[in-house]
């Protein structure tokens, strides 16, 4: 298994996500800067929030109407994962026995107000079980 | 092979993935491997294979196929004809059977015409019929000399008032009514003095099952996502217990039409990081052997099989005390725990009392298996040989008896 952020609780209310979970094969080093980073799939843009990392647990979260300020056309990804700046780590949820969490664990949609209307963000596992938002108008 | 004894059981749809299909199933297997000559004979066909593992010897035969290939328009004036009369038929509703009769929507003038024409025709052998419309169908019909046989799958108090009507009047026609619980038997003896009722539970497929962890931190349920089940009060009551015991999950198996409500209140109760929809499952046994308990929270059952399967992997198990089954089964607080029907606090109370304590569930669990073990197959089939045999016996008698007073 390839070092990644596994992703224990996603946590959509209250206009935030927050993740929580543990890193896998990379020790936190709590001295170094850890951020959530959000990379836009369809462009280069990126997003940064800061991260506690203490040993191995991480904890962070997204205000979701953030996102409302990138120019959505139809439905739009971010894939998330964990930096200190010199690693990125994917966020996914790689180590239970659950095949096809795509369909399994659903999360719940929030709402925000964006320039084309109302912008719907949902946290979804992709099929390769990695943690990333969907963003829709 | 028993020669002279055919047994047929007919299904309203042996290609579907319900409780009574898979018990049926697991009969077939058992007496055709005991050297019985049985065929399946299913009243619709929906599908191109049978969901549950089936002998090759059990032969399936049907009577209405539904599949979109069979309703392809035929060539030729007289099959023309006789699609134009089949579609006619297909529209027009059911004489015989009530309409609180919870397969009602599946039957209608065609359905009806092949079933009768099909239990008419017989003339020996054994018809096992396996649900309310069926049984009507056969009491009133297969009157040519085979022997009949009356499978209730569901408790009597779960019938409509119209259908509970129909089984007076139409039930003591039957050589034997089977009936899956000891409330149950004592209510149709009541109900129909003078016919025979028998209670034989339905059987597990297999007693072989690989044994639960008892430290595991996962609960689980099974069935379709339907209002019977009961989901939607499992799911308020988890949520009393996910504060206390956040480390544990909830997997409900099963696909079904409140699938979307069910979502709903776990999104409502903020449990999607523990409360998880599984959808439908080729491989339940597996996904029981990962659990450390098993719940069942439904309104009303037969007999509920799939949590007797989960006590053969040596899962304790907490259910609502609901008719019927679970009472039949279970011992409260040996082999499982049973709470007040529909009590949510009373179920998240037994639910945190297992949850609290992995020795209580390895005990229950090894109890939980034990009481599996009279609902194994080489337990109970036994008893359907025994009855076709006397059945048989007592009909061939009588049979040589009439004739030599000719």
């Amino acid at each position: 298994m390839k070092p990644h952020a596994e992703i224990e609780q996603v946590w959509p209310r209250d206009g935030r996500i927050r993740i929580v979970g543990r890193l896998y094969g990379r020790r936190g080093d709590s001295g170094r800067d850890w951020r959530l980073l959000l990379v836009r799939r369809s462009s280069t843009q990126q997003l940064r929030y800061r991260a506690r990392v203490e040993d191995d647990r991480f904890e962070s979260e997204v205000p979701v109407a953030d996102l409302a300020a990138y120019d959505t056309d139809g439905i739009e990804q971010w894939d998330l994962h964990l930096t200190d700046g010199e690693v990125k780590l994917r966020a996914g949820r790689q180590l239970d026995d659950n095949r096809d969490k795509k369909k399994i664990m659903v999360y719940p949609a929030q709402r925000v107000p964006a320039a084309r209307g109302t912008l719907t963000v949902q946290p979804y596992y992709t099929v390769q079980d990695n943690l990333s938002l969907e963003c829709r108008v | 092979m028993r020669p002279g004894i055919k047994i047929r059981y007919l299904l309203l749809h042996a290609y579907g993935r319900g409780g009574t299909i898979r018990t049926v199933m697991n009969q077939a297997n058992s007496l055709v491997a005991a050297g019985w000559d049985v065929e399946l004979v299913s009243v619709l066909r929906r599908r191109d294979e049978v969901q549950f593992p089936l002998d090759c010897r059990v032969t399936v035969s049907t009577l209405v196929d539904l599949r979109e290939r069979a309703l392809e328009p035929a060539r030729g004036l007289v099959a023309r004809l006789r699609d134009r009369r089949r579609t006619r038929q297909l529209e027009v509703p059911a004489r015989e059977i009530p309409r609180g009769e919870f397969g009602y929507r599946y039957f209608n003038r065609h359905v009806e015409d092949a079933v009768i024409a099909y239990v008419a025709s017989l003339r020996d052998g054994v018809l096992v019929t396996t649900r309310p419309a069926l049984n009507f169908l056969a009491a009133r019909h297969a009157t040519g000399g085979v022997i009949r046989v009356a499978q209730e799958h569901m408790n009597h108090g779960t019938h409509r008032v119209d259908v509970q009507r129909r089984i007076v009047e139409c039930y003591p026609e039957f050589d034997a009514v089977a009936v899956l619980t000891e409330r149950d038997r004592q209510d149709y003896e009541q109900l129909l003095p003078g016919t025979r009722v028998i209670r034989i539970p339905n059987a597990v497929h297999t007693l072989d099952q690989i044994p639960s962890r008892p430290e595991s931190k996962i609960a689980v349920a099974a069935g379709r996502l339907f209002p019977q089940k009961g989901f939607d009060l499992l799911i308020p009551a988890w949520a009393r217990l996910v504060e206390k015991y956040p480390d544990w999950q909830l997997r409900i198996y099963g696909s079904g039409e409140k699938k979307a409500e069910l979502r709903a209140l776990i999104e409502e109760h903020h449990l999607y990081n523990h409360v998880f929809l599984m959808g439908h499952t080729d491989r339940l046994d597996d996904e029981l052997a990962k659990a450390s308990f098993y719940v069942l929270s439904s309104r009303f059952e037969g007999l509920p099989m799939v949590m007797i399967e989960a006590m053969s992997h040596a899962l304790p198990v907490v259910a609502f005390d609901c008719p019927t089954g679970p009472a039949d089964v279970l011992t409260h607080g040996v082999d499982g725990l049973l709470v007040p029907a529909q009590d949510t606090d009373a179920l998240a109370d037994a639910m945190g009392r297992l949850m609290a304590d992995q020795e209580l569930r390895a005990e229950m669990g090894v109890a939980a298996l034990m009481t599996s073990a009279s609902y194994g197959p080489g337990s109970v089939h036994p008893r359907w040989e025994a009855l076709f045999t006397e059945l048989h016996e007592t009909r061939h008698r009588s049979g040589a008896a009439k004739g030599l007073h000719v």
